[in-house]
């Protein structure tokens, strides 16, 4: 049996209690929110805390909220909420779908996106999909807040911007262009439990229906050590008429934008040759629904 | 140091003292001594531990008991009704869905959770449910068949 190693456990029951608390403590005390990731680390002793916080007492970070014809969503809404949300579902398609991909019925019931994102992992389901969606991040510390892009917060496996007392507390989704669809393929080598092998995210937005595309957005996950942009990719698709060739043009250059390593989930070339593959088709699901809907879904 | 924690189990309430560093799944064993719930892998892969905390199945082994402060926890002790069986219980034991019987307790609570939010799921949607919950024996076919026929008779 796997045990945890001795701590001490507080539930704060504000956010200022909470934030002071923190920052009193230093490095020596962490956030546990579902502590899906957190309690296996502690197990395997990767990460050793002195102090847990959990913030499970704290108002207004479960919530899932229109803003600014957007969304903002609570750091603690778990990934079955936003998964079953209707409000996800019609707005962010495909940040429900990549919710819908993590871990299992059981892990989803626990864990938080807001988890899901500070913990950094490189093959992390939501922060693709959130990355291709604009989201911006509400971080708190005791005396300052600051709002920082999810594109550019990730610096490697398990370290991102996120500093000692701070708090991630909302994800901000800006609201859609007309014309505009996505999609996230995660491949693993079973549909539950699954880290991806690789995984991929994709945006296309169109001037009009049967127009342009004027702006292209591909991130792909698991292929390098945080989820990056297929720059040349997306460079070539801008202001272009989507076809398949044009798409199959992006996909050869994404293969190139990554960096993939060789490990027990597959092999660098296999991982280069799905970058490929899921490229061209998160492009033509995107394509299709982009065409389809007339505003601001994706 | 201890906290002391209430939270209510298969409709009993408790009040118990527990270090952080122990999980909901050690809590229920030990100090309440519901064997019914497993440890497994102890980190959320094989669902040995699942119990259902607050309407939602989750692994036990991934929450501390001091989470679950507050908390209603049913697990596979509190599903039969005084002498009988749940119909996915009934099911599981004629339609032989156990064997070695490890993975019985969160099968039943993951397919028992299942059934009250659909009362009528398809194949794929029970196989869905059931994702986070491992069985090392039966190959999971009689344990689907064994859902769909309780769902049958749950609508009888």
């Amino acid at each position: 049996m796997l045990l945890l190693p001795k701590f001490d456990y507080e539930e704060p029951k504000s956010l200022p209690e909470a934030l002071a608390m923190l920052s009193e403590l230093k490095g020596n005390g962490k956030v546990i929110a579902g502590g899906t990731d957190l309690l296996v680390n502690m197990k395997k002793g990767t990460v050793k805390p002195a102090f847990l916080v959990s913030l499970k007492k704290v108002e207004g970070l479960r919530e899932i909220a229109g803003k600014n014809g957007g969304l903002s969503v609570g750091s603690h809404v778990t990934v079955s909420e936003i998964a079953g949300s209707d409000r996800v579902i019609s707005s962010f398609p495909v940040l429900a779908r990549s919710a819908s991909c993590l871990g299992s019925p059981l892990i989803r019931n626990r864990a938080t996106i807001g988890g899901n994102i500070v913990t950094a992992r490189p093959a992390a389901d939501l922060p693709p999909a959130l990355i291709i969606l604009g989201a911006e991040v509400e971080l708190k510390r005791k005396d300052k807040t600051r709002t920082v892009p999810l594109d550019g917060f990730f610096r490697g496996p398990g370290s991102s911007v996120i500093e000692n007392g701070e708090v991630l507390t909302q994800i901000i989704l800006p609201s859609a262009p007309p014309f505009t669809g996505g999609d996230y393929i995660k491949l693993g080598h079973r549909a539950a439990l699954e880290i991806a092998i690789v995984a991929v995210a994709s945006r296309l937005t169109l001037d009009k229906p049967d127009g342009v595309i004027v702006d292209a957005r591909i991130v792909l996950s698991a292929v390098a050590p945080t989820a990056i942009h297929a720059v040349s990719a997306e460079k070539t698709l801008m202001g272009q008429r989507p076809s398949e060739e044009l798409f199959a043009k992006a996909a050869s250059l994404a293969v190139g934008d990554c960096s993939p390593i060789t490990d027990i989930r597959g092999g660098a070339e296999y991982r280069r040759d799905m970058v490929n593959t899921l490229v061209k088709r998160t492009l033509l699901k995107a394509l299709s629904d982009a065409r389809d809907m007339k505003g601001g879904n994706a | 140091m201890k906290k002391l924690i209430t939270f209510t189990v298969n409709d009993i309430e408790y009040e118990v003292a527990v270090a952080p560093n122990r999980t909901l799944t050690q809590v229920l064993r030990d100090d309440l001594n519901l064997l019914g719930t497993k440890e497994g892998c102890g980190v959320g892969d094989c669902g040995a531990c699942t119990v259902i905390m607050d309407g939602k199945p989750v692994n036990s082994c991934l929450v501390l008991a001091v989470q679950a402060g507050g908390s209603t926890i049913k697990t596979i002790e509190g599903v039969a009704s005084g002498d009988s069986l749940h119909p996915v219980q009934e099911t599981f034991v004629e339609m032989g869905a156990i064997q070695c019987g490890f993975c019985t307790p969160g099968m039943i609570l993951s397919a028992t959770s299942l059934l009250e939010k659909n009362p009528h799921p398809t194949e794929q949607e029970v196989r869905q449910a059931l994702s986070g919950n491992l069985c090392r024996c039966t190959g999971y076919q009689k344990i689907v068949e064994a859902v769909q026929e309780a769902s049958r008779r749950m609508k009888g």
